[in-house]
């Protein structure tokens, strides 16, 4: 056999290396390799981290002071000396170059040039625009009149400001800002009223991008504005050639800093006229005009770039780690996504906040960059901003506003050096609460020193749809106007000059917050972002903007109620409760006796019930906000789809596992309460997914069309029906019990057995007589048929192993010796149950964990990847996610969960590697009950270290199994392991852009259906064979009859149990032709077995008597070699699954005999 | 018979090796056929009467659906049959340890397998090895199906089932010739006790036992043990920053732990910046 094409296979070795990280982004690599003095060491294997050998001459030289004092040091204030180096290294990362330098300074100097020769042209009226000839004006000129003159004239001074002066930017995406200095004679101090001020600043600027557009030094020309503040466009310059994207200039037009007194521009002004906004005359009788806060703080904000520059210079010359510092928090901030839109926590309030700490000397100016950045997450997680504002003004002159005044005015209070401006004005009280949130996880991960705090704070982005566990997002934002008319915020909407995004942002936030409660922890929204569009088209609507969208972070405790208990009905609160949910709300009497007023939501099914925030929000949008719910897209539970377990009822298996561990409980008690046996029970554990409620496809009780099945004659058993629809699989749920140790055992692994063989039987008589349940006693196990489910029941001595692993040396020396046998006995009777029930305390803890695993098993099955990864080890993947969220918080909602298991799986693609899991270098330690140590972590991570080479390419450490990883011990192999996470990439790339994004189309199953063409020879089985089918990811519309309906009936005939044709078939073929391919199968329902050559398999062998299973023979000069059989390959393959084989289709595309 | 006559318009194909390949189709219409590889078994240093040297074919590759009927009936055509072994891999016959019922035999893996027949009269084996490789054995005909796939794994299904009273009887006769086996060596251990004690006169008979085995059964677990608790006595008895020079050595020892865990973590940086896992985004 020859490949055709080479890159498609799978399972060749070119995929184990590593991928090559890709280049930057910005065009200035650096060389991949290891630094020189490593090189040696890893040039057998460059990524491997190995145990280290340093001579002991090394370690006991006397120390100099100074590296005395470094440990020291590094003991004390960090973890270990990693997270310090750790942090260098991302600060190096992040840091501009001076090669970059250079750049910007040349590019800024030649764009001053220019600007400085800006021509002069006459006085035009301000309304009048036609003196632009190739730009349009970047503003929204809403009303259209204006009264005043404008013409343009050179600036007055041109000067950086922001970030790059100070120090504090970094890479990527870096953006200097250019403050152009509108000259006086341009600007009148009567101005400021009416937008006229706002409106000749967008003219100014409009100016220049005329004058800048015809010059060759300027690569692309955009408008933007500051903060989605539609008053303060900007201007953004990207140099010629094609490095563009790497660097952005953002001129800002300013007026002379003594422009406006900012006593003038108080928030209890009013600066906006209504008669000139509405354009009716007549004004309201009897009241002022409403003032207008935010207007005022955004044009007194033009006037102080320039003293904030200052006195954040000063600060910094005061503080050395200050630049450092600033920039953790910048990444720290863009991690989250709070770093860029209206009302943002960008690096410039990050800068703030540092200069406040350090000028009211909560930290010390001699601090580190990693004392102060974490000083400033605790200031934040400590601080409510939105209740106690705080200034930076030491003496603020006796006509600044109050703290009070601020807010009253604002949402969330952060008063600058000069005491006149709210830097916090357009922040809602929501993102502060989320920005306190975030401050305090990430504090509280810190502390914890069995993780990595680093990775988790600083290098693990937090998209909305990962952190929250439901997402929705509010389309058809032209809505919002009506809302805003709903709501009544005229003269806020005038206040924004007629943003209505922005207006009515936190009045629904507050309705949702008040009407969500204690459902959620936090309530998240992505910031609106700032809209860009080129100098020569007209400004983006306000509706065309992106759809905004919201994250809820639930609080499982109280998701599950499906009952909003309002205020006793003669309560003043009454009218409150009614007014908030209108005609929902109704006199409810409870069993206690009060009369209250409550609302009763919809759901039957923990399915539902998680959905009930959906219900709730759509109902207070559409009763306040009159915003329908055909605009609310709503992405909680799409991914249930593929779980649910019954149609009609809509639930995706909690209902059903209960009922499952209802039954086992029974049962278990009946076993303990036996009378009459030889030795008494010590312990009944279960040892299947069902008992812990992560099995994909959960049995549900069945009562059975005895018409359908054969019977067997002596034991009242059914028997299936040959040339008729696979009976419906019935699973097994495996019950180890536990007898007791007593001399009577013998010590012999043959008398053993026998003894076990006699137990089943001794069992299955008691159940049969007390109980009358149907049993089947077989010499490995005891099935026994309850409630309509099948227990299979196995025996156990605890001693067996034991006895499995010695061995009498010729000596008489009793040798006690590791073998499969024992590990595999070991595995059955003792960890699995352990593990089972361990994990079934984790599902009581969070509710969503079983239908996470439910998902993710789904997933690795759907994608044939079931053999690779067993059930146990995807259940303590899943495990992982709960118990060692950083940076996250435990999943309450199986998508979110789903979709972070996704995320752990997979380094491969450059776009997430920044967080993913290395499998190489790290085990994943799972820490099931909390019982490991820090001592403990370290100790693992060791003798992982350490043995490397020889333990699972997926190591998965738990408190009992910490040096061996006994459940990936088999699979997935490094070939495998990779595909896995390939194909876990894609399918989260998939999935977050469809959750995301309302124009893909809805269907998740496409993340559930395996590309196929991979694969070299697929087996197309016949549907009414496979007794799962109607589970699939995608069911057959007419499901076969298979003899089985729900429901459960007691006593009856023993059914099918555990009869599958496809195992069965799938066992053979591995067995017989595992040497040459490798087969691969949705076990959850498929109706494909894809099968892939063994490439070595295929290269020509000598002729060996030990290895000739399914080759033939090919002679040439005298020497047999011998290659598979391919065809009669081909041929076994539909011979062996006679009856269930639909079709043997081999690709040969992609291979030639 | 149509495969006597064409025995002669054909010619036997060997291969080098010594091997014969014989075609083996599933059904008469198979469209492929596996390749059988025959000879007569030779083994120099097999001492097994079960495997007469000169009246056994040894055949590799036999396809997981033709069990040890299949192939006593596709080969009684060469000669009478009188008995077949088939086999995970070539090798000498394992030696069964005691008879064990049916219930109780762990299954067999169902692949490619290697088989030794031994025919009645030599004859056999040379008719087989002289088979021409154009006429295909047939697994499957009408007269003898040969069940696989569904059919057969209902059947297994079927047969799966044991009456409780046959498998305790299984059980009961297993372990009764198990008591009794313990009881004979008890009795064995406890002759040779006696003999290991003084008789009338005095004397002591000492042997070599008889696996040179020592008088107490000892055990790997308990040398260790004893050699741990040693090993505890001395450090117990040790005293800890006792002496000026004890104290110095654990400073000593505390900074180049501290040493080794910087160079550690320099090798670890060092890693992940060749990896370029510093950048944030």
């Amino acid at each position: 056999m020859k490949r055709k094409v080479e890159e498609t296979t799978t399972d060749g070795d070119n995929e184990t290396e590593s991928i090559e990280p890709n280049l930057d982004e910005d065009g200035d690599e650096r060389p991949t390799k290891a630094p020189k003095g490593d090189s040696k060491r890893k040039a057998s294997n460059p990524d491997l981290v190995r145990p280290l050998k340093v001579s002991n001459k090394d370690l006991y030289k006397a120390p100099t002071p100074e590296e005395l004092n470094q440990l020291k040091e590094t003991e004390s204030l960090f973890h270990c000396s990693l997270l310090k180096m750790q942090m260098e290294e991302l600060l190096k990362e992040v840091a501009l170059s001076d090669n970059k330098k250079r750049l910007v300074d040349s590019f800024v100097l030649k764009i001053t040039e220019l600007l400085q020769s800006v021509p002069e042209s006459s006085v035009v009226e301000v309304s009048d625009t036609t003196w632009l000839s190739k730009v349009e004006v970047p503003f929204i000129l809403v009303p259209k009149s204006t009264k005043g003159k404008f013409h343009m004239e050179p600036p007055a001074s041109v000067a950086l400001i922001g970030s790059y002066p100070l120090g504090t930017c970094i890479k990527p995406r870096v953006a200097v800002d250019l403050m152009v200095t509108i000259p006086s004679s341009v600007i009148h101090p009567m101005d400021a009223i009416n937008q006229r001020y706002s409106r000749k600043r967008a003219l100014y600027l409009a100016g220049l991008a005329e004058h800048l557009l015809s010059s060759k030094e300027v690569g692309t020309l955009r408008y933007s504005c500051l903060h989605g503040n539609r008053l303060r466009p900007i201007l953004l310059l990207t140099p010629p050639g094609k490095n563009t994207s790497s660097l952005t200039l953002r001129i800002h037009a300013c007026p002379p800093s003594d422009f406006l007194k900012p006593s003038h521009l108080n928030p209890r002004k009013s600066k906006i006229q209504t008669e000139w906004y509405t354009g009716i005359d007549a004004p309201q009788p009897g009241g002022a005009d409403t003032p207008t806060p935010y207007y005022n703080s955004t044009v007194l904000g033009d006037h102080l770039p320039g003293a904030h520059l200052q006195f954040l210079s000063a600060v910094r010359d005061q503080c050395g780690a200050f630049k450092d510092a600033v920039a953790l928090l910048k990444v720290w901030l863009r991690q989250r996504e709070l770093d860029q839109g209206s009302g943002c926590f960008g690096g410039f309030l990050a800068s703030m906040l540092l200069a406040y700490l350090l000028t009211s000397h909560k930290v010390s100016n001699h601090m580190s960059a990693y004392q102060l950045f974490r000083n400033a997450l605790h200031f934040l997680a400590s601080t409510d901003l939105t209740e106690n504002g705080i200034t930076l003004a030491r003496n603020p002159d006796s006509k600044a506003p109050s703290l009070s005044d601020f807010h009253s005015a604002f949402q969330v209070v952060f008063v600058d050096p000069s005491g006149h401006l709210n830097l916090c004005a357009d922040m809602t009280t929501q993102t502060y609460k989320q920005i306190q949130h975030e401050a305090s996880l990430s504090v509280r991960f810190w502390d914890d020193p069995t993780m990595d705090g680093f990775q988790a704070m600083l290098m693990t982005p937090k998209p909305l749809v990962r952190t929250y566990d439901h997402v929705f997002q509010l389309s058809g934002l032209a809505k919002m106007q009506s809302a805003c008319k709903k709501l009544d915020l005229f003269s806020e909407l005038m206040d924004h000059s007629g943003n209505y995004v922005v207006t009515a942002l936190p009045l629904l936030l507050s309705l949702l917050q008040r009407g969500l409660g204690e459902r959620i922890h936090v309530l998240a929204h992505s910031l609106p972002s700032d809209p860009e569009w080129p100098v020569t088209s007209e400004p983006p609507k306000h509706k065309d903007q992106p759809p905004l969208s919201f994250g809820l972070l639930l609080n499982p405790d109280h998701l599950v109620s499906v009952l909003e208990k309002g205020p006793a009905a003669d309560s003043p609160k009454a009218a409150e409760f009614r007014q908030l949910w209108g005609d929902r709300s109704e006199l409810r009497r409870f069993q206690d006796g009060s009369i209250t007023e409550a609302v009763l939501w919809e759901a039957s099914t923990t399915c539902l019930k998680r959905l009930v925030p959906q219900q709730i929000i759509s109902h207070l949008l559409q009763l306040h906000a009159d915003i329908p719910p055909s605009c609310i897209r709503y992405v909680g539970g799409l991914l249930d789809d593929v779980i649910i377990v019954r149609k009609e009822s809509c639930g995706t298996g909690e209902e059903e596992s209960l009922k499952v561990v209802q039954s086992y409980d029974d049962l278990s008690r009946k076993l303990w309460q036996l009378e009459n046996l030889p030795l008494s029970i010590t312990s009944v554990q279960g040892a299947h997914p069902a008992l812990r409620y992560t099995q994909v496809i959960p049995p549900v009780p069945v009562k059975l069309d005895y018409k359908r099945f054969d019977r067997e004659k002596h034991i009242r058993a059914l028997l299936p029906q040959e040339g008729k629809p696979c009976p419906a699989y019935i699973t097994p749920i495996k019950v180890i019990c536990h007898m007791e140790g007593s001399g009577k055992w013998p010590h012999d692994r043959l008398a053993i057995r026998h003894i076990k063989a006699a137990f089943h039987i001794r069992l299955a008589e008691l159940l049969k007589n007390t109980h009358k349940y149907p049993c089947n006693p077989t010499p490995t196990h005891l099935d026994v048929w309850k409630d309509g489910l099948a227990f299979r029941i196995q025996v156990a001595y605890h001693r067996e192993p034991q006895v499995l692993r010695e061995v009498v040396s010729p000596d008489g020396m009793l040798l006690v010796r590791d073998n499969p046998e024992a590990q595999a006995l070991e595995l059955e009777t003792q960890h699995r149950p352990l593990l089972t029930s361990t994990l079934h305390g984790l599902q009581q803890q969070h509710p969503c964990f079983g239908a996470v695993c439910r998902l993710a098993k789904r997933w690795l099955g759907a994608q044939l990847f079931s053999a690779d990864v067993c059930e146990d080890a995807a259940d303590l993947l899943v495990a992982y996610l709960f118990l060692h969220p950083a940076p996250f918080t435990p999943p309450s909602s199986p998508q979110v969960g789903f979709l972070r298991f996704l995320h752990l799986l997979p380094p491969a693609t450059r776009v997430i590697a920044s967080s993913s899991f290395d499998w190489r270098n790290s085990p994943l330690v799972v820490n099931l009950n909390s019982q490991l140590t820090v001592a403990d972590y370290t100790e693992i991570k060791n003798a992982f270290v350490a043995s490397r080479e020889s333990l699972p390419t997926m190591f998965i450490g738990t408190p009992t199994d910490r040096k061996l990883s006994m459940w990936t011990a088999e699979a997935p192999s490094v070939q495998m392991l990779q595909r896995i996470i390939t194909v876990a990439a894609e399918s989260l790339h998939v999935l977050e852009a469809q959750l995301t994004d309302r124009t893909q189309t809805q269907d998740v199953r496409v993340a559930f259906r395996p590309p196929l063409d991979v694969y070299d020879v697929l087996i197309h089985l016949r549907p009414k064979q496979v007794p799962l089918v109607e589970s699939a990811v995608d069911p057959p519309k007419h499901p076969p009859p298979r003899g089985a309906h729900e429901g459960a009936v007691a006593g009856g005939v023993l059914p099918v149990v555990d009869f599958n044709p496809v195992s069965l078939y799938l066992t053979e073929l591995r067995e017989a032709f595992g040497d040459v391919a490798l087969f691969f199968y949705d076990p959850y329902g498929g109706t494909v077995i894809a099968v892939l050559w063994k490439p070595k398999a295929f290269t020509p062998h000598p002729f060996k008597t030990g290895m000739m299973g399914a080759r033939c023979v090919e002679v040439s000069e005298d020497k047999a070699s011998t290659v598979p059989n391919v065809e009669a390959i081909l041929h076994d393959f539909s011979v062996l699954g006679e009856g269930l084989v639909h079709k043997v289709v081999p690709r040969t595309e992609k291979w030639v005999v | 018979m149509a495969v006597s006559k064409k025995k002669h318009a054909s010619q036997p194909c060997v291969i080098p090796g010594g091997f014969t390949v014989l075609d083996l189709k599933c059904t008469k219409n198979s469209p492929a056929a596996h390749q059988l590889f025959v000879k007569e078994h030779k083994v120099r240093l097999e001492k097994t009467a079960s495997r007469p040297l000169d009246r056994t074919l040894f055949v590799l590759n036999i396809p997981p659906y033709c069990t040890e009927d299949v192939i006593s009936r596709l080969f009684s055509q060469f000669g009478p049959i009188q008995s077949v072994e088939l086999k995970d891999k070539p090798g000498n016959p394992e030696p069964t340890e005691q008879k064990l019922s049916k219930y109780f035999t762990l299954t067999q893996k169902q692949g490619f397998s290697v088989g030794y027949i031994v025919y009645s009269k030599p004859s056999g084996v040379s008719a087989a090895k002289a088979h021409p490789q154009n006429v295909p054995l047939i697994v499957s005909t009408e007269n003898h199906p040969v069940k696989t796939g569904l059919q057969k794994w209902i059947h297994q299904y079927s047969q799966s089932f044991v009456q409780p009273d046959t498998l305790q009887q299984a059980v009961d006769s297993f372990m009764n010739d198990y008591d009794r086996r313990k009881e004979e060596e008890a009795e064995r251990k406890k002759k040779e006790a006696e003999q290991q004690e003084e008789d009338e006169e005095g004397w002591v008979k000492v042997t070599k036992g008889a696996k040179g085995a020592k008088a107490r059964p000892h055990s790997e677990v308990a040398d260790k043990r004893a050699l741990q608790k040693e090993g505890k006595k001395t450090k117990r008895k040790e005293l800890l920053n006792f002496y000026s020079w004890q104290h110095r050595q654990s400073q000593r020892d505390h900074i180049a732990e501290l040493r080794k865990k910087f160079e550690e973590d320099k090798q670890k940086i060092a890693l992940l910046r060749a990896q370029r896992k510093f950048r944030p985004y």
